[in-house]
C-alpha cells in the first residue's frame, strides 16, 4: 500500500501547491509582474491566522481575519510598490528586484516579530486521521484537498462568470486595448492582486497547520508553484492546477524507484525536457 | 643589516604592543553564525548564549577590566558567505577568536582559520570532519562518530534491535550522521534496511516516513536538526511500529513536551545550568535556555577563560595564543566539564528517553 499512501499524499501536497499555482496565475497572467513577495504574503498569511488564534478568536473567525490582511497587503503593494513603479516606467525586471526586495523585508519582518523559531498552531483536531483505502490522511490534509478544489472552482467561476473576472482576462488578453476601451487596466490589477492574496493565505495556513510555520516557508513552496503555472500554460487556471498536483504527485511517487536525493532533481528534469517540446506550456492556446 | 635587524625587532616588539589591550580597552571577539534564514531559527539561540555569558562577565567589571564585545555577522548558514565574513573580521577589525556554527560554514572558514591563525570556535555543528579540519578549529562539543558510537551500541545491545531505518537532512551534520551510525550499527551487528534524506528546513517528512516505515525496520535513527516535533506528529499519524532513536538534536523542549514524542530515546551530550540560570534567560530573551544557547555559553566561557589566562601571563590576545593557552589549561569547569585531550571536547553523554513530556536518563556514559 505505498503506492497508494504516497499517491494520496502527493495529491494532498498538490492540492496546497494548486492554490499557490492558481493565485499567482491570476495575478502573473493579469499584471505580467512576477510577484516574488507573494511568497511574503503566504507566509504572512499564517502568522496572521496563528496570532488570532493565539487571542481567542475561533478558528473560522481567525482565518477571515488572515484572509482580509493578505487581500489589503496585496493590494497596497500593487498600489503603492508596483504601480508607482510602472507608471515611473520602470522595466519589469525592476519591479522583480523590488518584489524580491520587498519580499525579504517582510520574511525578516515576520521573522523579527515571532522569531525564527517553528511555531505549531496546536488544534489537536487537525492531527486527527481517517483512513481512506488503507492509507491514513490528517483532518489537515482532508480539508486541504477540499479547501484545494474549492478554490480552484472558484477562480474558474471568478475568471468566467463575473464581471470583474471577465475584465481581468481582457486586461490579460490585451492591456493596451483594455486601457482605450477604459476597462480601467489599474484597478484590475488592484483587485487582482487582492484576490490572489486572499486565496494564497488558504494554504499559508493549511500547510503549517500541517508542518508548522516558518517565516521562510514560502519560497520553495512558490518556486515550485511558478514552475506549474509555466509548464501548465501562463494564464490557465486548469493548468496551473493540474501542473500543481501532478509535480507533487511525481515527486512523491518518484521514491517508489529511487531515493529522495534524485527525486526532486529527476521531476523538474521531466518539466525541461517538456518544455523543450511544449515552450507555451500545457494549456496554452 | 644592523638596522634591518634593529627594524624588524621595533616592528615586532610593537606587533605584539598592538595585540596586548591596554589597560581598559574592548576586547572584541566574532561570531559568523545564521541569524536570518531557515537556520535562524538555532544561530539566534547561539548568538544568546554568547551574549549571555559575556553580558555576565560584563557585569562583574568585564576580565582584568577589560569589557568583551561579540560582533555577530549573519552568514545565513552559507558556506561562502561565512568566508567573506571570516575575512571581514580578521583583516579588518584584527579579530583573534570567532565563534562558528554548522558543519559547511565552519568547514569553510577552517583553512582560513589555520592561514590566519585566527581561533574558529564551534560550539554546536557535529560534523566528524571538524575534528581535523584545522589545528586552529576547536570544537567544544562532541563530533557525532563519537555520540552515535553510544546510540548504535545501545540500540543493538541494550535494546535488542537488530533491524534500522535511518532518516537523515541532507547536509554535512546529517550526512556525517548517517554514515557514523550506519557504521557503528553494522559493526554491532545490526543491519539498515533503508534510508533517506529530508532538505534541510524542510518539515515535510511524510513521504520519506511511509517509505521507511514500509521496509519494516524495528528502530528509526533521526538525524535531523530542526523540526523534530513536525516528525513526531507525522510519526504517529502514519501509525508507525518501529521505535524512534535520535542523538543530542531531539534536545528540543517543544519535542519533549509533544506527547507524539513519548518513547523516543536519544544520546545526550550533557551540559547542565545551574538553578536560576534558566528562569533569568528566559527572562531576558524570552526563550528557552535550552540546548543551543547552553553550549554556546559553554563556548564563550572557554574562550573568556584562555582570555584571562593570557592577561595574567601578559601575553598578547592572538589566536595563536588563545589556542595554546586552550590546552594549558585543558580542563574547563563550565555549565559541563570540558575536557580538551585533541581539537574537539570530550563530555560526558547519557543515553535519555522521552517519557510523559520529560527527558529521563536511562544510562550515563562517561568521557573517554
Amino acid at each position: 500500500m505505498l503506492w497508494l499512501n504516497l499517491l494520496l499524499n502527493g495529491i494532498v501536497w498538490g492540492c496546497a501547491l494548486g492554490m499557490v499555482a492558481v493565485s499567482f496565475s491570476l495575478i502573473f497572467a493579469t499584471t505580467r509582474f512576477f510577484h516574488v513577495a507573494h511568497a511574503a504574503v503566504y507566509g504572512l498569511g499564517g502568522y496572521i491566522t496563528w496570532s488570532a488564534l493565539k487571542h481567542g478568536l475561533p478558528e473560522w473567525a481567525a482565518l477571515v481575519v488572515g484572509v482580509a490582511v493578505c487581500a489589503a497587503v496585496g493590494a497596497a503593494i500593487q498600489k503603492l510598490l508596483y504601480e508607482r513603479l510602472d507608471r515611473s516606467g520602470a522595466t519589469h525586471l525592476v519591479i522583480l528586484i523590488a518584489s524580491l526586495g520587498l519580499s525579504a523585508v517582510m520574511q525578516n519582518g515576520v521573522a523579527a516579530i515571532y522569531t525564527s523559531n517553528i511555531l505549531q498552531f496546536g488544534l489537536p483536531w487537525g492531527n486527527r486521521t481517517t483512513t481512506i483505502g488503507g492509507a491514513l490522511l490528517t483532518n489537515t490534509q482532508l480539508l486541504t484537498v477540499v479547501f484545494g478544489l474549492a478554490s480552484y472552482a472558484g477562480a474558474m467561476w471568478f475568471a468566467h462568470r463575473t464581471v470583474l473576472g471577465k475584465r481581468m482576462r481582457a486586461v490579460a488578453s490585451n492591456p493596451f486595448l483594455a486601457e482605450i476601451t477604459r476597462l480601467q487596466p489599474r484597478q484590475v490589477h488592484v483587485a487582482v492582486m487582492a484576490i490572489g492574496s486572499a486565496m494564497v493565505c488558504i494554504p499559508g495556513v493549511l500547510v503549517p497547520l500541517d508542518l508548522g510555520l516558518q517565516p521562510f516557508g514560502g519560497v520553495p513552496i512558490l518556486l515550485t508553484a511558478t514552475i506549474a503555472v509555466i509548464a501548465g500554460g501562463v494564464g490557465s487556471i486548469t493548468g496551473a492546477f493540474l501542473l500543481a498536483v501532478v509535480i507533487a504527485v511525481l515527486q512523491n511517487l518518484s521514491l517508489l524507484i529511487m531515493p529522495g536525493e534524485w527525486s526532486i532533481g529527476i521531476t523538474f528534469g521531466i518539466f525541461v525536457i517538456f518544455m523543450l517540446f511544449r515552450p507555451r506550456g500545457l494549456f496554452s492556446s | 643589516m644592523r638596522q634591518l635587524r634593529r627594524l624588524a625587532f621595533f616592528a615586532a616588539a610593537l606587533g605584539a604592543l598592538a595585540s596586548l589591550p591596554a589597560a581598559a580597552d574592548t576586547i572584541k571577539l566574532g561570531a559568523v553564525l545564521p541569524l536570518t534564514g531557515p537556520a535562524a531559527v538555532v544561530g539566534t539561540q547561539e548568538q544568546r548564549g554568547i551574549q549571555y555569558a559575556v553580558d555576565e562577565v560584563n557585569a562583574k567589571g568585564g576580565i582584568a577590566g577589560h569589557k568583551i564585545e561579540v560582533i555577530f555577522e549573519d552568514n545565513q548558514a552559507k558556506p561562502d558567505q561565512s568566508v567573506l565574513l571570516f575575512n571581514k573580521l580578521v583583516d579588518l577589525q584584527k579579530i583573534p577568536a570567532i565563534f562558528t556554527g554548522y558543519s559547511g560554514p565552519s568547514l569553510a572558514m577552517a583553512p582560513l582559520a589555520t592561514r590566519k591563525k585566527t581561533l574558529l570556535v564551534n560550539g554546536g555543528a557535529q560534523a566528524d570532519a571538524l575534528d581535523k579540519a584545522s589545528p586552529y578549529l576547536i570544537n567544544t562539543i562532541p563530533v557525532l562518530a563519537g555520540e552515535l558510537e553510544v546510540l548504535a551500541t545501545y540500540l543493538f545491545a541494550d535494546a535488542g534491535k537488530k533491524t534500522a531505518a535511518i532518516l537523515f537532512e541532507n547536509n554535512a551534520a546529517g550526512i556525517a550522521g548517517r554514515d557514523d551510525f550506519l557504521g557503528s550499527f553494522e559493526k554491532a551487528g545490526g543491519k539498515i534496511v533503508a534510508q533517506e534524506p529530508v532538505p534541510f528546513g524542510d518539515t515535510n517528512y511524510r513521504p520519506a516516513l511511509l517509505k521507511l516505515a514500509a521496509a519494516a525496520p524495528e528502530v528509526l535513527f533521526v538525524v535531523i536538526t530542526s523540526g523534530t516535533p513536525q516528525l513526531a506528529d507525522q510519526i504517529r499519524q502514519i501509525d508507525a511500529k518501529f521505535m524512534v532513536a535520535g542523538n543530542t538534536f531531539f534536545s528540543d523542549p517543544e519535542l519533549i513536551a509533544n506527547p507524539n514524542a513519548e518513547g523516543f530515546i536519544h544520546t545526550q551530550v550533557l551540559i547542565n545550568a545551574p538553578e536560576g540560570m534558566a528562569a533569568a534567560f528566559k527572562a531576558k530573551y524570552g526563550t528557552e535556555f535550552d540546548f543551543f544557547p547552553k553550549q554556546y555559553y559553554n563556548a564563550a566561557t572557554v574562550v573568556m577563560s584562555c582570555i584571562e589566562k593570557l592577561l595574567k601571563d601578559g601575553k598578547p590576545i592572538t589566536g595563536e595564543n588563545l589556542r595554546a593557552a586552550l590546552f594549558e589549561i585543558k580542563t574547563f569547569k563550565g555549565l559541563t566539564t570540558t575536557v580538551f585531550n585533541t581539537n574537539t571536547a570530550a563530555t560526558q553523554i547519557n543515553m535519555n528517553r522521552i517519557t510523559a513530556k520529560a527527558d529521563t536518563t536511562i544510562k550515563v556514559i562517561p568521557p573517554k
